[in-house]
């Protein structure tokens, strides 16, 4: 650690002035990755990021500013620009344990620095030829792996002092299939954990199952255009809870009544089938955290029970402000970037249904089994999600893959309409990352196989 | 300057650790942010932070490296072990420097204004303010907010390389937005509405901002679900511009060089409608993605790519240039090739014209989602706007998709507003598309 207790001390009693709460952020986070293509390693990079966020609380305005000079003039500058927002005089002297106190660890083995080159060039190149020779049509394969290990330590005026050390892997592959038209394949896997990871999880599945999408992809039809009954698969089909939930739970628009969720804690959401967990404590999981960037301990939330509302995800401003405990969900990019709620890992437990019967129900239909992504409009609830892998279903039976459509719907509208859940839940292959605000921190989605009576499916085939 | 020093030691510590060539930008960015929501200042950002990113190159081997940390013991390091994983990397004959050196010439490209250093805090913090306040006495429906936002900020590029180039450039950029909501009964109608220039001064009105997000807003109170159906669809300007980020990705040259393009064998090829001249300008006075140089230190240049619907070329940096047989165009960027005022040419008619000339049709003024899938051009997005009826904005819609194939709206571009504004990197005026999908109820 670069920053000491009694640097801490001192910034935070400059910041916080007559302020009502000041925090500091450190955060050294290194990291290397390695690009692939053309079946040869492409390009190395290496990145050092390292600074101190403060910011200064002062009733619903907060003060923040950042810097990556470590020197203690240069700290104290900050510390004095962050409490711009409070009034002055009213000094406070901040006192800190000597030492930070280290979290109970969610992260699989003993985070380490990233540094050996071969391991990372040798994945890369086994997920190469595993892409290729799955079938001659693969004619592009594309990928990357990133490791990184952040180390942070958080002080507060409260008195918090405590640090964490988070490790992070991800290797993605993309592949171009020639069949009826060029077919594109995209699929990743990562963990907070180190490179071993890819000991169980082998490069060669991760490529085959990217490769196999590709191929599905090449030989797919028009997406149908209109409203259609949709089976969402497991795993990855947690993207809808995240984007026709998650987003609008969290605090900040639903303390500022911005979210269509505001003020509705108690109240029917969404179909009883429909049961929707937070957790950033989940074992190793993309979205875990032992603590949040505020300090916070990670939880598990119940933000949805039998499609009641029971909780939105707090940090610490905005439970300040609406009384009541943050819920360890505090969470920023970097040093630069100010707190905000955010997801963890959301997902939804097991439902009675098996697949069979699910897609066996439906007349008429779409079977979305994967998306690239989402986003939803938090005021009005319209979301939408990305089809990566998808299917027609004809009287129970899956048909032709489609062509990558966009689904659109409303976000209690579609939760009311929820009709069955399967019995198979998985929490989706690590790779998603969630942008809000121009921030991007990494977050895990998973739900068992669901239908959705209707919504409205966005491809260009008419009729 | 002490910028230039950094750089130059990093492409020393570089060569020192056995690179052939190397080459070192720095970034030193003043930033400024509020926020303010219902009157009061919510949000107070202001910082001073540096960038650097370092690439090594030996014989052939690429390694980059992106740092915070300007300490020389930690530079030094850092920049050897990239240099030992470029050891790892495939030597590729294309990969390396620019081959020539251009001395940045003394441009007035107007991307530097000091009325952002100047502007007290105190006036940002009131037009924060003011666009709420606006925003709220525009319409008694608008009773909640997103937030408003002034931010700014002004940046210090400088670039050394081994070869010799040592360029140095100021740019600022300053921005006002408005993100409101109308109330309908228990349904919520978000607007928004962003101004960007590389000065105040060269802005749009606080008034106009907050108004046009509180129309956006208000508008939208009654919308309802279209039916499904096919017919013409016009983009507003801010959307359109979406369909150009698109297109934008189609003609990197990083993407066709690996096969992920619709455009991939098309040049000179006629792959638009008449209407589509598609224009790249790194050097466009006051552009928001203007620069003399890039970050190799080839000079920015105005691109044409689409001349009257034919392709006539990608566009590259050095590598992607070489692997595709062609000069670098000036767009190479650290991480990847960007696009630079990149732009379709205006129209003649308004935006007004184009919807009194649409008997049936969609008007749309906001997308979600961002999955165009380039390798097939596949293209669908969640979608607001109005249903035109007769040449007139009959009824607002929301919640429904557009759908199409990006090279058949291209192909099918029939009408091009006059409506063109230099924003952001990518822009577009308002443009009709002869039919796409509907999709709705």
């Amino acid at each position: 650690m670069d920053v000491d207790a009694g640097t801490f001390e001192r910034i935070l009693t400059r910041a916080l002035g007559a302020g009502d709460y000041a925090d500091a952020f450190y955060e050294r986070r290194v990291s290397r990755s390695y690009r692939l293509q053309d079946g040869r390693i492409h390009e190395a990079g290496l990145s050092l990021t390292a600074g101190v966020g403060i910011r200064v609380v002062s009733g619903e305005c907060s003060g923040y500013a950042y810097s990556d000079d470590l020197s203690n003039e240069a700290l104290m500058r900050t510390a004095a620009v962050a409490s711009l927002i409070a009034k002055n005089g009213g000094e406070r002297r901040i006192a800190l344990p000597p030492a930070p106190a280290t979290p109970a660890s969610v992260y699989e083995g003993e985070p380490q620095l990233p540094t050996d080159s071969a391991a990372y060039v040798a994945l890369l190149m086994r997920a190469d030829a595993a892409a290729r020779a799955y079938d001659p049509r693969i004619t592009a394969v594309n990928g990357f792996i990133s490791e990184e290990l952040q180390a942070v330590v958080v002080a507060t005026s409260e008195g918090r002092f405590i640090t964490d050390r988070r490790p992070l892997v991800t290797l993605a592959i993309q592949t171009v299939a020639n069949g009826k038209q060029r077919g594109n394949g995209y699929y990743g896997d990562g963990r907070r954990a180190g490179l071993e990871f890819y000991q169980e999880r082998t490069p060669e599945d991760i490529a085959r199952e990217s490769a196999r999408i590709a191929i599905v992809n090449s030989e797919a039809v028009e997406a149908p255009a209109g409203e259609l009954e949709v089976v969402v698969g497991s795993g990855g089909g947690g993207v809808l809870l995240h984007e026709a939930v998650g987003h609008g739970l969290e605090a900040d628009f639903n303390r500022q009544g911005a979210s269509l969720y505001s003020g509705r804690l108690g109240e029917k959401v969404a179909n009883e089938l429909v049961t929707i967990f937070d957790d950033g404590n989940l074992a190793g999981e993309r979205g875990s955290l032992s603590i949040d960037d505020e300090g916070t301990p990670s939880r598990h939330n119940v933000l949805v029970e039998r499609g009641v509302l029971r909780s939105y995800l707090q940090d610490h401003l905005n439970a300040s402000l609406m009384n009541v405990a943050s819920n360890g969900c505090g969470r920023r990019q970097s040093f630069r970037s100010m707190p905000q709620p955010r997801m963890c890992n959301t997902y939804m437990p097991a439902g009675d249904s098996t697949y069979d019967e699910i897609v066996g129900s439906v007349k008429r239909g779409v079977y979305a089994k994967s998306f690239s992504g989402g986003q939803v409009d938090i005021s009005r609830g319209d979301f939408v999600f990305m089809v990566a892998e998808g299917y027609l279903i004809e009287d129970g039976r899956l048909a032709a893959p489609i062509r990558g459509a966009t689904l659109i719907g409303n976000g209690p509208a579609a939760m009311t309409r929820v009709v069955m859940v399967g019995d198979d839940p998985r929490l989706a292959s690590g790779s998603y990352t969630c942008g809000k605000g121009g921030q991007y921190v990494p977050v895990g989605v998973g739900m068992p196989t669901v239908k959705i009576s209707h919504l409205t499916v966005g491809g260009s085939a008419v009729g | 300057m002490a910028d230039i020093d950094v750089a130059r030691d990093a492409v020393e510590y570089a060569l020192a650790a056995g690179a052939s060539d190397a080459d070192a930008t720095t970034v030193t960015l003043e930033r400024f942010r509020t926020e303010a929501r219902d009157r009061k200042v919510t949000k107070l950002e202001e910082s001073i932070g540096r960038s650097m990113t370092v690439r090594a190159f030996v014989e052939g081997r690429k390694a980059t490296f992106s740092t915070s940390d300007f300490s020389r013991e930690g530079l030094r390091e850092f920049v050897r072990a990239t240099v030992d994983a470029a050891h790892f990397v495939v030597a590729d004959p294309l990969a390396g420097p620019p081959d020539s050196v251009v001395d940045p010439a003394p441009l007035d490209l107007q991307i530097y204004s000091e009325d952002v250093r100047r502007r007290d805090n105190e006036a940002k913090l009131e037009d924060a303010r003011a666009l709420e306040a606006i925003g709220r006495a525009f319409d008694p429906r608008i009773t909640l907010t997103n937030g408003s936002n002034v931010a700014d900020g002004a940046a210090t590029i400088t670039l050394v390389t081994s070869r010799g180039f040592c360029g140095s450039y100021q740019a600022s950029s300053a921005s006002r937005s408005a993100n409101l909501i109308a109330t309908e009964g228990d349904r919520k109608r978000s607007g928004s509405y962003g101004s960007a220039a590389r000065s105040y001064a060269g802005l749009e009105t606080v008034e106009f901002v907050a108004q046009l997000a509180a129309r956006r807003a208000v508008e939208q109170c009654g919308a309802r679900k279209p039916a499904t159906l096919r017919c013409p669809v016009i983009f507003e300007r801010d959307v359109a511009a979406h369909v150009l980020a698109d297109v934008f990705g189609a003609v990197n040259a990083a993407n066709v060089a690996v096969g992920n393009s619709y455009l991939l064998g098309k040049v000179g090829s006629k792959v638009g409608s008449d209407l589509v001249t598609i224009v790249d300008d790194g050097r466009r006075p006051k552009g928001m993605a203007t620069a003399p140089f890039d970050s190799e230190g080839v000079p920015t240049q105005r691109t044409v790519v689409f001349e009257r619907g034919v392709l006539e070329t990608f566009l590259y940096d050095t590598y992607y240039g070489r692997k595709l047989a062609a000069a670098s165009t000036g767009n190479a960027s650290d991480g990847g090739i960007v696009a630079r005022n990149f732009h379709l040419a205006a129209g003649t008619q308004s935006l007004e014209q184009l919807i009194a000339t649409t008997s049936r049709g969609v008007l749309v003024i906001e997308t979600i989602g961002f999955s165009t899938e380039s390798v097939t051009g596949t293209y669908s997005r969640g979608a607001r706007g109005f249903m035109i009826e007769g040449g007139e904005l009959a009824y607002p819609i929301d919640e429904f998709t557009i759908a199409g194939n990006l090279a058949e709206m291209l192909g099918s571009i029939d009408a091009v507003a006059d409506d063109l504004r230099f924003d952001a990197g990518v822009v577009s005026p308002s443009f009709r598309v002869a039919e796409m999908t509907v999709s709705g109820n």
